[in-house]
């Protein structure tokens, strides 16, 4: 600062610089310390512009230094554990329904390659294998999915699956489908979403099967005077009108994991309650509950109203102008 | 840890960042790929079928 240190300052930095290019950058930090003490002494105020931080370091090498890395090691393990549980979600949330995407893309365009070539058709579906389209209006005129034969959990990942051992699309009894609410695509994300009425719409290999969802729990009471005379309702009311046994099954039930029985030919009922003929044709979806939890399960209990053959020509926007959701 | 494996790169500063770069998303990719649909069914939000007990 004052002129008598002037000299002082010109000298330090000469032999510095002369010195670094010598070594090769960086690398010899520990050996550097060593080498600038000597230095020092005779430049006590000017230190900042020759010397570089690395100092301290030298002294965290000598002593205490595994303790250090024991802590630091921990703590980088703990980050780097909390960032792949927030790679985990990425996962679950993005790179699932990217993965599914692909296999949901495949399975349509070889379902609508099986469908145009007349050849005869399977009269079961293979396990694994689309066999059917879903769509649900509401979701969207755009909203479609293939249904795979079986709920593996491979199976599921292509799309919704039919439980094997349901009624097929249209016959009396239960359609029983499953599908994942959050990642692998999601096709049942928005099933909470379902009003009564709202309609589900099976598309095979020559028919349209257009259901719609059973009036809800609260709704049952009072449905010919209020919302059934809705046009979207037209042979849409409570089933337990038609039969005591149907007395569960309203357009939404959630229920534990176990009961089988909601995909049962009369829902929640032992298997012979009712002879085939005398049973309601139902399409009951699955999916889980609360989201992101497998603790309960969502199912939509929805009712056959009306089946359309395909005519040639004409595709499922066809169809939406005939029922009305156009 | 990953002063360990930064000091233990070869190669001048721009090999070593791109070598980084590497190994980040070669681990990234071994988790989604590989781990996360290995670790999936047993975590407990997926399961979307009823199943008879």
């Amino acid at each position: 600062m004052s002129r008598y240190e002037e000299p002082e300052t010109r000298e330090i930095p000469i032999p510095d610089f002369s010195r670094r290019p010598a070594g090769p950058p960086r690398r010899p930090r520990q050996q550097q310390p060593p080498q600038r003490p000597p230095r020092r002494p005779d430049s006590n105020h000017r230190q900042p512009p020759p010397t570089r931080p690395p100092a301290p370091p030298a002294k965290s090498e000598g002593g205490g230094s595994a303790g250090r890395t024991i802590v630091r090691t921990f703590g980088e393990v703990l980050i780097t554990l909390g960032v792949v549980v927030l790679l985990f979600v990425v996962y679950e949330l993005y790179v699932t329904n990217w993965m599914s995407g692909k296999l949901q893309d495949q399975a349509s365009a070889d379902l609508d390659a099986e469908w145009a070539n007349e050849r005869e058709l399977h009269a079961e579906p293979l396990d694994g294998k689309a066999f059917a389209r879903i769509y649900i209006p509401s979701f969207g005129a755009d909203w479609n999915f293939t249904v795979q034969q079986g709920v593996d959990s491979e199976t599921l990942e292509i799309g919704p699956g039919h439980y094997k051992t349901t009624a097929m699309p249209g016959e009396p009894g239960n359609m029983g489908v499953a599908g994942h609410r959050v990642g692998k695509g999601a096709p049942f994300n928005d099933l909470d979403l379902l009003n009564s009425c709202d309609a589900i719409v099976i598309e095979t290999a020559d028919s349209f099967y257009v259901y719609r969802v059973l009036p809800m729990a609260d709704e049952a009471a009072g449905w010919a005077e209020g919302k059934g005379r809705d046009p979207k309702c037209a042979n849409v009311a409570p089933l337990r009108d038609r039969d005591g046994a149907y007395a569960e099954t309203v357009g939404r039930v959630i229920v534990t994991p176990g009961r089988g029985d909601a995909v049962a030919p009369v829902p929640y009922q032992p298997a012979d309650v009712l002879p085939k003929a005398s049973q309601a044709a139902l399409l009951t979806l699955t999916t889980c509950h609360p989201r992101f939890s497998d603790r309960e399960r969502m199912i939509i209990h929805s009712v056959l109203t009306n089946q359309l053959k395909k005519q040639p020509g004409a595709g499922y926007d066809d169809l939406l102008a005939e029922i009305g959701e156009a | 840890m990953y002063g360990w494996i930064w000091r233990h790169l070869p190669g001048p500063l721009a090999v070593r960042v791109l070598t980084a770069a590497v190994l980040v998303l070669g681990v990234v990719a071994l988790l989604m790929f590989v781990v996360f649909p290995w670790a999936e069914p047993m975590l407990p939000f997926n399961d979307v079928a009823v199943e008879p007990e």
